[in-house]
């Protein structure tokens, strides 16, 4: 690398120095509340450390008549930002995340309805739409909207010099060459049974559902990156279960 | 009279029956008297600037954001204060996207003229370059769960955000000195709004025809209501605006009696507010100080009010300090503040200090640095220094979180916002409060305006804090013993040892250990207690 190559490179990140001390795989701590909202027939809060979005799931209700569908619930989705006017970024995110969703929801079972799906950003330190689809999973799972599976999302980052590391920090994103967010479905408990648990031999949960990469990287990094995502979401959707169970158990202790 | 029009909600004959004929016998459906507010709980995010404010079910989140603009023509020396209320269909399934309804107008213009109209915020300090570049403050209320009475909750959670928002410090200069320089936070501390007074927002619903009325209407009860009205008043028991909008008729001597509930529960909620805003500012800069050690604690500083005679508590957990413990961090805060060059001889003496175990200060070695040895130490021994500001007979040692609380006042005080005075914080003993406040001085004037590192300044000049003589101690040792256990006490703070014993309540904090088992599950919907 010459001289001039080293400054006009933007300043790299060191993936073995992560401010937060975190190893190139290591995930941020993750917090997950459900119920807490009120109003909205299913409501949860996803946390990864600095990272906050807030679902709220108001479902099956009478859609729009312009927009209810004759053969199954139509899936509407609201990204909130943190301040500002709805720009572009909302548009698209609301896009993702309602063609990521309309996966696992059983549409089928309510025709002419709308499962509507509210994200509020309450703090932004990266890997934000992976975030916002874990919130609006857990929400779905506390409406009571019939699921055929779960699904994980997590972030990814690649440095200039081609480290592949998790869970980016808004920081980490900024100073990286790409990051990407991947979402993978997770299915071991379902509403439909009889599923088959593998697609050609390669076990369900391998497949990518979503991903949405900013910036650019090599075909190497990306599949470095999914193979990373995958085992990272393997751990999300065990700690993402265990809460559920957990406050299931809660629910069905008390009654 | 359905005041507010509300698809989501269908009352039935029957509930509105109910709630009237109790009301009428001073019953109120969630078991509350006719002039009780809802439990009231303020969380500061982690953000400057972003609040979520809880007022029973109702949930309010505020988040504030600056940028740089140009001015209004006519009004060129002053920045602008903008309120966003926008009702995102999260709150309420009848909120709907798109144009903002009646109800979000109404509450947008009420807020605004009780924050913005009465000049609780000060516009004027918001001017950078007269005529050229001015501080637009713009606050976006986001409405998260709608159950009742949102003016009040959103006019306390975007009150609460101001206040602990943080602007980036810019000044004036470049060649023509026409170019604002805006420095990033890592530079320089970043400011406060100044703020003059605090209004708040208090609303009465009205029943039967006029001659019933309760305090902090619920959502049914808003349902049921043949009117309202919203008294914002702050707590010198100035009116600020009051907003009755159609609906019954009052009469006015009930009118006049409503307001001078308002002033009470005003003054009540100020209290309330004030108080959190201060734990906030105190885990804030304990934040500040223990960032470098790498380690994330989740820190919230949540204050709950208790209706009527009970003195608000906030919960905090009192934390052994152990001095050891104690020790390390106020090494580190010795490491972290001085970057004066005189000073790199005992700061490498100091880092090297700090890498040698426990073991070492307990043997009593002692600090060195200009103006002589260390102030901070329960177990050094201390002697007043002559000539020392401010030197008084007898005095306190100092810990960490005295320190903190010594340094944010004194930012406060740098600020410019809050006299030494009304720093008043209940953790901290009426004698080492005057002590402080005295010393805030003394700290003001060596400080430099544009710095937030204050210490530096101050320790160049020798210790600001007094030390404690040996023989006359005693007492005043004894007397800080207790307060110490308080001074531990300060917000949530988690030591660096107690990460996992928390609360069933807050989350379980898991570190850099790779274990990625937190979870947290709130009980569901109602906060009971």
């Amino acid at each position: 690398m010459t001289a001039m190559e080293e400054e006009g490179a933007p300043p790299s990140l060191d993936v073995s120095q992560r401010t937060d001390g975190r190893s190139a795989s290591q995930l941020r701590p993750l917090q997950c509340s459900r119920g807490l909202l009120a109003r909205a027939h299913g409501s949860a809060t996803w946390s990864q450390e600095s990272t906050t979005v807030m679902a709220a799931v108001y479902g099956p209700k009478p859609a729009a008549m312009r927009k209810e569908n004759a053969e199954r619930a139509v899936v509407e989705i609201i990204w909130r930002a943190k301040n500002g006017l709805p720009g572009s970024y909302e548009k698209e995110a609301e896009v993702v995340v309602r063609r990521s969703l309309e996966f696992i929801i059983l549409t089928a079972l309510h025709p002419n309805t709308a499962i509507s799906v509210i994200l509020q950003v309450i703090s932004d330190d990266g890997s934000l739409l992976a975030c916002a689809i874990n919130a609006a999973c857990a929400a779905l799972v506390d409406a009571g909207i019939p699921l055929n599976g779960l699904l994980t999302a997590v972030g990814c980052g690649v440095t200039h010099d081609g480290q592949v590391f998790l869970d980016p920090t808004k920081l980490e994103e900024q100073k990286s060459k790409a990051f990407v967010c991947l979402v993978f479905p997770s299915r071991p408990l379902s509403a439909v049974s009889g599923l088959p648990a593998d697609v050609d031999g390669e076990p369900f949960e391998h497949g990518i559902l979503t991903s949405v990469t900013h910036g650019a990287m090599e075909v190497d990094e990306y599949f470095t990156c999914v193979e990373n995502g995958r085992a990272a979401t393997a751990k999300i959707a065990e700690f993402s279960r265990n809460s559920i169970e957990r406050s299931q158990k809660r629910v069905s202790g008390a009654v | 009279m359905a005041n507010n029009a509300n698809a989501g909600l269908r009352i039935t004959t029957n509930e509105r029956d109910f709630i009237e004929a109790a009301i009428k016998e001073d019953h109120r459906i969630d078991g509350r008297t006719p002039f009780d507010y809802r439990k009231l709980h303020i969380k500061f995010l982690r953000e400057d600037g972003s609040v979520e404010v809880q007022l029973g079910q109702t949930r309010v989140l505020a988040v504030v954001k600056g940028e740089i603009t140009q001015p209004y023509p006519d009004r060129g020396n002053e920045g602008s204060l903008a309120i966003y209320t926008e009702f995102s269909p999260m709150g309420d399934p009848a909120f709907e996207l798109g144009r903002p309804s009646e109800m979000a107008v109404e509450l947008g213009r009420i807020i605004d003229r009780g924050l913005r109209e009465s000049r609780a915020v000060d516009t004027e300090s918001l001017c950078i370059l007269s005529g050229r570049s001015v501080w637009a403050i713009r606050v976006d209320i986001h409405i998260l769960d709608n159950y009742g009475n949102l003016v009040d909750a959103a006019n306390l959670a975007a009150l609460a955000a101001l206040l602990s928002y943080r602007r980036p410090e810019c000044t004036v200069g470049g060649e023509d000195g026409q170019q604002v320089i805006v420095h990033p936070p890592e530079v320089r501390e970043p400011v406060g709004l100044i703020i003059h007074h605090i209004p708040i927002a208090v609303t009465f619903a009205f029943f039967g025809d006029g001659n019933f009325q309760v305090l902090d209407p619920s959502l049914k009860e808003e349902e049921v209501m043949g009117g309202r009205i919203t008294i914002t008043i702050n707590s010198q028991g100035e009116i600020c605006a009051v907003q009755k909008g159609g609906g019954v008729g009052v009469s006015a001597s009930e009118l006049m009696r409503c307001i001078r509930i308002a002033s009470s529960k005003a003054q009540s909620i100020t209290e309330t507010l004030k108080k959190a805003v201060e734990v906030h500012e105190i885990e804030r800069a304990q934040r500040k100080i223990r960032r470098h050690r790498n380690l994330p604690t989740e820190i919230e500083a949540e204050v709950e009010m208790e209706e009527a005679p009970e003195v608000p508590e906030a919960p905090m957990a009192s934390e052994p300090t152990e001095p050891e413990q104690a020790m390390d961090t106020e090494r580190d805060i010795n490491d972290e503040r001085m970057s004066d060059a005189t000073q790199l001889e005992s700061n490498e003496i100091k880092n090297a200090d700090a890498q040698v175990k426990k073991s070492s200060r307990a043997a009593g070695e002692k600090d060195i640095f200009a103006g002589g040895e260390s102030a901070w130490g329960d177990d050094a021994k201390l002697t007043p220094l002559k000539g020392a500001p401010g030197t008084r007979s007898s005095f306190f040692p100092l810990d960490s979180d005295a320190l903190v609380e010594f340094d944010v006042a004194a930012k406060a005080v740098l600020r410019g916002g809050v006299s030494s005075q009304r720093m008043s914080s209940k953790v901290v003993s009426a004698p080492l409060q005057r002590q402080i406040s005295g010393q805030i001085a003394a700290a003001a004037v060596y400080a430099n305006q544009s710095s937030a590192h204050i210490a530096e300044e101050a320790r160049s000049l020798g210790p600001i804090f007094p030390r404690v003589a040996d023989m006359d101690s005693t007492e005043g040792i004894v007397s800080v013993e207790g307060t110490e256990a308080e001074l531990g006490v300060l917000g949530n703070s988690t030591l660096e040892t107690e990460l996992v014993n928390q609360s069933e309540d807050k989350p379980l904090n898991f570190l850099s250990s790779g274990k990625k088992k937190a979870k947290k599950r709130k009980s569901g919907g109602v906060r009971q207690n």
